[in-house]
């Protein structure tokens, strides 16, 4: 049985352990009374908010149970926010807003006086700014001017066509796409220029880089990069996420560049070394966003997510790298539909991931976190009467917080038809306040729309049908074999295609495409921003310099990397060295000669 | 009947957004057209190559990662210098081509760019409409694989029936190797493996490869192989991907003329792979232009009585179990190899794991094959 087996029995064991809970917090008086004793505490430790309006409210929202067995079930089931089985949240107060005192007689004199009640700091904004243009330069200062007046610098890196596949901006026939929806990298000297005039060492910075194919070397570029700048001793304080998601790319987003083994081994060398030398970095994303997009069911996108977590928390155990190590470094990135599954899904998966990992893996509860960010769904958005995306949009976010996501992205409602423009981010970025800070549904108290009659029927549905999928991997083999037998790939496409069939007949209304259309066609005319040739040639030129200066040194280099990579140690410090002298094309090339490269699955 | 009409569709380098394409792809055959799929992440060469060795009407791009003006301008380009100016180009890219780009991609040759939410409805007859016209006379191919792909145009279409001697340029033969065996074996994979081994030892020759895939008279067929390969897209492999337009048993009606034009076509090796077959199937005639079979086999056949059934495991000159890291790896040879010694041909078998880089199985099968030995 593999890792994966195991976690469908751990699940199944633990959800016997809660109705043995209850069955003896009914039968045992003892142990109900305790129950019923620890209930009350809790319930009298909550504090009080107070609306704008000022009605009184708890900070958080409980069931109103007095019965020994349900509360059994509900505490052991679902756990208190911040609590295992963490089906309510990873932690304990998430979005809520300081609390607001009684606005009593005194406490108003109180503020006149300038005593007012303390105000609690605000963690780091929830914001992450997308960005990734043309040349180095470019998005630096697309990056410092996006920055300008926040107190804590989270830069989320995109990188272009050419940089995704581990390919150099000279490469055959990637001209045009040189700096097209993302940043161009091809050498250390790039990733100098990127982040320029950012302290990367900083507790208030961090950097997060969407690049999976050649990850490693990208990681191993920032570290370099890093260095140049800072010096050796800055590396232990580095900050960020790479997304370095092998197996979903294998299975929905096709930028894999190395066979899938090999792809697998130099992720788990970076983690290596990164879970020992770089304890704030997260070095993988577990992304279902792309499975999701690929056009997965809401049930695939999280049972593939979580298995693929799984396997990669096996692979990395087996390494050697204690879980409790890397555990706490794994994150996680799921879609936010319409469907109704939307309603649990990810509360679903913060429970399974937390059992499996404290059952099967021996994680600590650090390790049993399923650290979640949340970006809306951009395949529910159309270009038709595309102002209907704003509601969409709304709607996905409503249920993603009711979700208790950590973080969220929401898209803007032009994207099915263009890059997004100002307007329409700026609204979408609206969107989240208004949802979070103007309104009162999640700011006050913590579980306000949790634990509906529906939303558990949501839970116990996706819950079984999330183990059917894990055991039906678990039949192939487990997460590997059932990827290189395209079992995932096959069941988005048939799913996406389903998808497709339920608009054309109408199962599936989607309003002013296939229902309500009333045949206007609004979408306005844009012109994108593209990288002028005049810049693609200068990145093209500055490489050929980098080339020839480091010549010599680059062969000596390549050929060391091989070497380790065919005695089958960690790569990763040699990667570090390489990228020293040797572009990225010019390291993916020589252990593609070493690996093989990529077989693409259709 | 007509023929189909046949199309290549395809994504551009360093692009792998496949889901539209895949969708499309489907409608596409479901209304009888025959699309050669090349797959994702795929240069302006291999794109042109491919379209001119498979002889396709039109080029069908999906874009959806930017520089598509370039990138469609260059293969019109690249088909101009190569003489393929009857091939068209069309595509699309949901909304990251912009009414502005496809008017100027238009005056660089594309034929039509569809926008975001155009219906599949509107596309499918587009493509019959726009390229299923009958192609008239066509001007003199430039290149001799061009002239190659004409050549077996017309065989297909049932336009010329034998190579007349004329034609036949070249008198030495080409080694004909035949791959058959059920689907999902891991055939394509096997042959693009070989393919590197070739390359690799043969600088200056060249290959080609007659691969087949399943379709009903009349009706569309995915011609998919091209996508899982990455050694195969190279100017001295020459590639033809039929349908087997109702035939049975794994080959094309058109199968046996294509081979002998392209046995006598200056390659030092040609292989033909036929569609995944089933247990009665016996695609290559005894004495016939193959001069070596090979079956390639999952270890997962099922039990040993199956074994009995399989009637090209008589026939075989070499069976390979693929995927030979599989846990039922093992019995299968062992069954296989009791099942061969019954036949006391002096067949050989092999394992292999073709998905494996610089696999020794596919070493050893490439040396018995470059040798010849039966």
């Amino acid at each position: 049985m593999s890792k994966l087996g195991q976690v469908v029995e751990s699940i199944e064991k633990y959800n016997k352990f809660v109705l043995d809970q209850v069955k003896r917090a009914r039968s045992d008086k003892d142990f109900g009374r305790d129950l019923l004793g620890r209930w009350n505490d809790i319930k009298a430790k909550i504090p009080t908010t107070r609306t704008p309006t000022g009605i009184p409210l708890p900070r958080l929202a409980l069931p109103e149970i007095d019965e020994p067995g349900e509360i059994a079930r509900y505490l052991s089931g679902e756990g208190l926010p911040g609590e295992f089985p963490f089906l309510n949240g990873a932690y304990r107060e998430m979005y809520l807003e300081p609390i607001r005192e009684v606005e009593s007689l005194e406490k108003n004199d109180e503020a006149k006086n300038g005593k007012s009640a303390k105000k609690i700091a605000p963690a780091e904004e929830p914001t992450r700014l997308f960005s990734g243009l043309m040349l180095a330069e470019d998005t630096n200062e697309r990056f410092h001017f996006l920055t300008a007046h926040q107190r804590t610098h989270r830069l989320s890196t995109a990188f272009d066509g050419p940089t995704l596949y581990g390919m150099d901006s000279d490469a055959d026939g990637v001209f045009g796409k040189i700096g097209e929806g993302g940043v161009a990298i091809d050498t250390v000297e790039d990733m100098v220029r990127l982040y320029d005039g950012f302290d990367l060492g900083s507790p208030k910075f961090s950097a997060s880089m969407t690049i999976s194919g050649p990850a490693p070397i990208i990681m191993a570029m920032y570290i370099a990069a890093a260095k140049r700048r800072f010096g050796p001793s800055v590396v232990p304080k580095l900050r960020g996420t790479i997304q370095a998601d092998i197996f979903k790319e294998v299975q929905a987003q096709n930028e894999t560049i190395f066979p899938i083994e090999p792809s697998l081994r130099f992720l788990t060398d970076m983690v290596e070394f990164t879970t020992h030398e770089m304890p704030r970095w997260y070095p993988i994303s577990i992304s279902g966003y792309h499975i999701g997009e690929a056009g997965s069911t809401p049930v695939q996108q999280a049972a593939y997510t979580l298995s693929n977590g799984f396997a990669y928390a096996e692979m990395f155990a087996a390494r050697g790298i204690p879980v409790d190590q890397f555990g706490p470094r794994l994150s996680f990135f799921l879609d936010c539909g319409l469907d109704a599954e939307y309603i649990a899904l990810a509360r679903v998966s913060r429970r399974i991931w937390a059992i499996g990992m404290r059952d099967v893996f021996g994680a600590g509860p650090k390790a049993q976190l399923y650290k979640l960010h949340i970006q809306t769904s951009g395949r529910s958005l159309i270009a038709a009467e595309f102002k209907n995306n704003l509601t969409r949009t709304a709607a996905e976010l409503v249920l993603a917080y009711m979700n208790a996501t950590n973080s969220c992205h929401s898209n803007s409602a032009d994207e099915p038809f263009t890059t997004p423009s100002e307007e329409w981010i700026r609204l979408s970025a609206n969107g989240q306040a208004i949802l979070l800070e103007e309104s009162g549904v999640f700011k006050h108290t913590m579980n306000m729309l949790s634990g509906s009659p529906g939303m558990k029927a949501v839970e116990r549905a996706v819950e079984a049908a999330i183990l059917d999928e894990f055991r039906e991997i678990e039949r192939l083999g487990g997460v590997l074999p059932a990827v290189e037998e395209r079992y995932q790939r096959s069941q988005i496409q048939n799913a996406a295609h389903r998808y497709e069939q339920q608009i054309y007949d109408g199962t599936r209304p989607i309003i002013a495409l296939n229902k309500y259309r009333n045949g206007g066609d609004d979408i306005p005319e844009v012109k994108l921003v593209r990288t002028p040739r005049k810049k693609q040639q200068l990145q093209v030129d500055r490489l050929a310099k980098f080339k020839k200066k480091n010549a010599e040194k680059a062969k000596r280099a390549l050929h060391k990397l091989a070497s380790v990579v065919e005695r089958g140690e960690n790569c990763f410090p040699m990667l570090l060295e390489a990228v020293e002298v040797c572009s990225l094309g010019q390291i993916t090339g020589r252990l593609q000669e070493v690996v093989g490269r990529f077989r693409p699955m259709v | 009947m007509a023929s189909p009409v046949r199309i290549l569709t395809a994504v551009p380098i360093c692009d792998g957004h496949d889901s539209a394409i895949n969708t499309i792809n489907l409608e596409f055959i479901r209304h009888g057209i025959e699309v050669v799929y090349l797959g994702y992440h795929r240069s302006v060469g291999d794109i042109v190559r491919a379209a001119i060795q498979e002889d396709v009407r039109a080029i069908g791009i999906s874009s959806y990662n930017g520089g598509h003006i370039e990138f469609f301008a260059e293969v019109i380009a690249l088909l101009r210098k190569r003489g393929a100016n009857d091939i068209k180009v069309f595509g699309g890219g949901g909304g990251t081509i912009t009414h502005h780009d496809a008017a100027a991609m238009k005056r660089k040759g594309v034929d039509n760019i569809f926008f975001a939410g155009t219906s599949l409805a509107e596309m499918t007859d587009y493509v019959r409409k726009q390229y299923g016209k009958s192609r008239g006379s066509r001007s003199h191919p430039k290149l001799a694989d061009q002239e190659l792909a004409h050549k077996l145009t017309a065989i297909e279409d049932g336009k010329r029936s034998r190579n007349s001697k004329s034609e036949i340029r070249n008198p030495c033969k080409a080694r004909v190797i035949g791959f058959t065996g059920p689907g999902g074996a891991g055939k394509t994979t096997l042959i693009d493996e070989l393919v590197l081994r070739f390359l690799d030892h043969n600088p200056k020759g060249r290959i080609a490869i007659l691969s087949h895939d399943p379709s009903v008279i009349g009706e569309g067929a995915l011609l998919g192989d091209r996508a899982t390969m990455i050694n195969s897209q190279n100017d001295r492999v020459f590639m033809r991907s039929m349908a087997t337009r109702g035939q049975a048993g794994g080959l094309s009606p058109a199968t046996h003329d294509c081979l002998a034009l392209l046995a006598r076509s200056g390659f030092d090796y040609v292989i033909i792979e036929t569609v995944g077959t089933g247990q009665e199937a016996m695609p290559f005639q005894k004495n016939g232009i193959v001069d070596q079979t090979v079956l390639v086999m999952n270890p997962d056949y099922g039990s040993r009585l199956q074994l009995q059934k399989i009637v090209m495991l008589d026939l075989a000159d070499i069976v390979v179990v693929n995927k030979s890291d599989l846990q039922r790896a093992r019995t299968a040879h062992s069954e296989i190899e009791q099942r061969l010694e019954q036949n006391q041909r002096n067949q050989r078998l092999i394992d292999t794991v073709a998905k494996r880089h610089r696999d020794p199985g596919v070493d050893r099968l490439f040396a018995l094959l470059s040798t010849g030995q039966k």
